[in-house]
Protein backbone atom coordinates (compact mmCIF):
# COMPACT_ATOMS: atom_id res chain seq x y z
CA UNK A 1 0.00 0.00 0.00
CA UNK A 2 2.86 2.47 0.65
CA UNK A 3 4.18 1.75 -2.54
CA UNK A 4 1.15 2.85 -4.52
CA UNK A 5 1.07 6.04 -2.14
CA UNK A 6 4.98 6.83 -2.78
CA UNK A 7 3.85 6.85 -6.61
CA UNK A 8 0.74 8.70 -6.19
CA UNK A 9 2.80 11.29 -4.53
CA UNK A 10 5.52 11.19 -7.39
CA UNK A 11 2.71 11.56 -9.67
CA UNK A 12 0.93 14.58 -8.04
CA UNK A 13 4.13 16.47 -7.60
CA UNK A 14 5.23 15.94 -11.22
CA UNK A 15 1.80 16.78 -12.42
CA UNK A 16 2.01 20.05 -10.64
CA UNK A 17 5.28 20.95 -12.24
CA UNK A 18 3.91 19.84 -15.57
CA UNK A 19 0.70 21.92 -14.86
CA UNK A 20 2.56 25.02 -13.93
CA UNK A 21 4.95 25.27 -17.51
CA UNK A 22 1.79 24.31 -19.59
CA UNK A 23 0.45 27.04 -22.13
CA UNK A 24 -2.72 28.42 -21.79
CA UNK A 25 -5.39 30.03 -19.34
CA UNK A 26 -5.36 29.13 -15.54
CA UNK A 27 -8.04 26.67 -16.28
CA UNK A 28 -7.06 25.49 -18.87
CA UNK A 29 -3.76 24.46 -17.11
CA UNK A 30 -5.36 22.80 -14.28
CA UNK A 31 -7.07 20.25 -16.56
CA UNK A 32 -3.85 19.43 -17.98
CA UNK A 33 -2.22 18.84 -14.42
CA UNK A 34 -5.15 16.95 -13.36
CA UNK A 35 -5.15 14.66 -17.15
CA UNK A 36 -1.15 14.38 -16.38
CA UNK A 37 -2.02 12.93 -13.03
CA UNK A 38 -4.57 10.50 -13.94
CA UNK A 39 -2.02 9.49 -16.91
CA UNK A 40 0.30 8.48 -14.23
CA UNK A 41 -1.55 6.54 -12.18
CA UNK A 42 -3.58 4.69 -14.91
CA UNK A 43 -0.37 3.43 -16.65
CA UNK A 44 1.38 2.38 -13.04
CA UNK A 45 -1.62 0.15 -12.37
CA UNK A 46 -1.24 -1.38 -15.94
CA UNK A 47 1.93 -1.78 -15.67
CA UNK A 48 1.50 -3.50 -12.48
CA UNK A 49 -1.04 -5.63 -13.50
CA UNK A 50 1.48 -7.00 -16.26
CA UNK A 51 4.70 -7.33 -14.62
CA UNK A 52 1.85 -9.04 -11.88
CA UNK A 53 1.22 -12.02 -14.47
CA UNK A 54 5.07 -12.08 -15.39
CA UNK A 55 7.18 -15.12 -14.01
CA UNK A 56 10.09 -13.21 -12.63
CA UNK A 57 11.85 -15.32 -10.24
CA UNK B 1 19.47 55.74 -36.64
CA UNK B 2 19.60 56.44 -32.69
CA UNK B 3 15.85 54.25 -32.29
CA UNK B 4 17.67 51.41 -33.44
CA UNK B 5 19.98 51.43 -31.71
CA UNK B 6 18.23 52.16 -28.74
CA UNK B 7 16.06 48.74 -29.44
CA UNK B 8 19.18 46.83 -30.36
CA UNK B 9 20.30 47.56 -26.73
CA UNK B 10 17.06 46.89 -24.67
CA UNK B 11 16.76 43.62 -26.74
CA UNK B 12 20.13 43.00 -25.14
CA UNK B 13 19.48 44.01 -21.72
CA UNK B 14 16.40 42.28 -22.03
CA UNK B 15 18.28 39.21 -23.18
CA UNK B 16 20.84 39.36 -20.55
CA UNK B 17 18.41 40.14 -18.11
CA UNK B 18 16.46 36.48 -19.09
CA UNK B 19 20.45 34.62 -19.19
CA UNK B 20 20.25 35.67 -15.26
CA UNK B 21 16.93 34.66 -14.36
CA UNK B 22 17.01 31.24 -16.08
CA UNK B 23 20.39 30.92 -14.34
CA UNK B 24 18.64 32.10 -10.95
CA UNK B 25 15.98 29.25 -11.96
CA UNK B 26 18.59 26.70 -12.02
CA UNK B 27 20.45 27.68 -9.11
CA UNK B 28 17.27 28.17 -6.68
CA UNK B 29 14.07 25.95 -7.29
CA UNK B 30 11.12 28.50 -7.62
CA UNK B 31 13.84 32.06 -7.63
CA UNK B 32 13.18 32.26 -11.39
CA UNK B 33 9.32 32.59 -11.38
CA UNK B 34 9.49 34.60 -7.78
CA UNK B 35 12.01 37.13 -9.71
CA UNK B 36 9.60 37.53 -12.41
CA UNK B 37 6.28 38.17 -10.14
CA UNK B 38 4.67 34.77 -10.31
CA UNK B 39 4.11 34.07 -6.98
CA UNK B 40 1.66 31.45 -8.02
CA UNK B 41 3.88 29.51 -10.19
CA UNK B 42 6.94 30.04 -7.97
CA UNK B 43 5.17 28.57 -4.89
CA UNK B 44 3.84 25.46 -7.22
CA UNK B 45 6.89 24.57 -9.11
CA UNK B 46 9.67 25.47 -6.75
CA UNK B 47 7.76 23.80 -3.87
CA UNK B 48 7.17 20.55 -5.55
CA UNK B 49 11.22 20.26 -6.97
CA UNK B 50 11.98 20.99 -3.40
CA UNK B 51 10.03 18.49 -1.71
CA UNK B 52 10.59 15.81 -4.80
CA UNK B 53 14.76 16.56 -3.30
CA UNK B 54 13.99 16.41 0.33
CA UNK B 55 12.02 13.64 -0.09
CA UNK B 56 14.45 11.45 -2.28
CA UNK B 57 17.10 12.18 -0.02
CA UNK B 58 14.48 11.20 2.92
CA UNK B 59 13.62 8.15 1.50
CA UNK B 60 17.23 6.85 0.59
CA UNK B 61 17.89 7.81 -2.26
CA UNK B 62 21.32 8.81 -3.83
CA UNK B 63 23.29 10.94 -5.91
CA UNK B 64 25.29 10.46 -8.99
CA UNK B 65 28.66 11.92 -9.38
CA UNK B 66 31.23 10.76 -12.25
CA UNK B 67 33.79 8.41 -9.94
CA UNK B 68 34.56 5.62 -11.95
CA UNK B 69 37.30 5.60 -14.90
CA UNK B 70 36.85 4.55 -18.48
CA UNK B 71 33.05 3.50 -19.75
CA UNK B 72 31.75 3.16 -16.28
CA UNK B 73 32.04 7.07 -15.69
CA UNK B 74 29.88 7.86 -19.09
CA UNK B 75 26.85 5.52 -17.40
CA UNK B 76 27.80 7.76 -14.52
CA UNK B 77 27.53 11.42 -16.83
CA UNK B 78 23.85 10.88 -17.41
CA UNK B 79 22.35 10.31 -14.32
CA UNK B 80 24.39 12.74 -12.90
CA UNK B 81 23.68 15.57 -15.10
CA UNK B 82 19.83 14.97 -14.13
CA UNK B 83 20.41 15.40 -10.40
CA UNK B 84 22.53 19.01 -11.37
CA UNK B 85 19.30 20.09 -12.91
CA UNK B 86 18.62 20.60 -8.87
CA UNK B 87 21.61 23.73 -9.06
CA UNK B 88 22.87 24.81 -5.53
CA UNK B 89 20.69 22.00 -3.49
CA UNK B 90 22.96 19.45 -5.60
CA UNK B 91 26.09 21.35 -5.39
CA UNK B 92 25.32 21.66 -1.39
CA UNK B 93 25.23 17.66 -1.20
CA UNK B 94 27.95 17.43 -3.57
CA UNK B 95 30.27 19.74 -1.12
CA UNK B 96 29.00 18.60 2.16
CA UNK B 97 29.03 14.72 0.73
CA UNK B 98 25.58 13.80 1.89
CA UNK B 99 23.43 11.66 -0.01
CA UNK B 100 25.71 10.37 -2.27
CA UNK B 101 26.13 6.93 -0.06
CA UNK B 102 24.09 4.17 -1.66
CA UNK B 103 21.43 2.68 0.76
CA UNK B 104 20.25 -0.40 -1.31
CA UNK B 105 18.95 -2.22 1.67
CA UNK B 106 16.38 0.22 1.91
CA UNK B 107 12.73 -0.34 0.65
CA UNK B 108 12.34 2.81 -0.61
CA UNK B 109 15.93 2.95 -2.23
CA UNK B 110 14.72 3.09 -5.77
CA UNK B 111 12.22 5.52 -5.01
CA UNK B 112 14.98 8.06 -3.74
CA UNK B 113 17.19 7.71 -6.59
CA UNK B 114 13.60 8.30 -9.02
CA UNK B 115 12.32 11.83 -7.10
CA UNK B 116 15.88 12.67 -6.77
CA UNK B 117 16.46 12.63 -10.64
CA UNK B 118 13.02 13.76 -11.65
CA UNK B 119 13.61 16.65 -9.45
CA UNK B 120 16.58 17.96 -10.98
CA UNK B 121 14.39 17.03 -14.33
CA UNK B 122 11.66 19.20 -12.90
CA UNK B 123 14.01 22.33 -12.34
CA UNK B 124 15.21 22.24 -16.04
CA UNK B 125 11.58 22.31 -17.41
CA UNK B 126 11.13 25.13 -14.60
CA UNK B 127 14.34 27.07 -15.53
CA UNK B 128 13.33 27.16 -19.23
CA UNK B 129 9.70 28.29 -18.77
CA UNK B 130 11.50 30.99 -16.77
CA UNK B 131 13.78 31.97 -19.49
CA UNK B 132 10.56 31.93 -21.79
CA UNK B 133 8.30 34.24 -19.46
CA UNK B 134 11.57 36.43 -19.26
CA UNK B 135 12.31 36.55 -23.16
CA UNK B 136 9.03 37.22 -23.84
CA UNK B 137 8.30 34.31 -25.87
CA UNK B 138 5.84 32.93 -22.97
CA UNK B 139 3.12 34.92 -20.74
Amino acid sequence: MRHVLWMMLFASLTAVVFGVVAKGSDRQRLVYGLKVFAEFLVVAFILGWILYFLPFR
Amino acid sequence: MSDKVVTKNRSESAGSRAWAIGLGAWAVPGLGHLILGRWQRALLSGGAVWGMFLLGLRLGGHLFRVTDQGFAALLQLLPMSANLGSGLLYLFCFVTNIGFAEQAQRVTYEYGNTFLLVAGLLNYLCMLDAFDIAAGRKQ
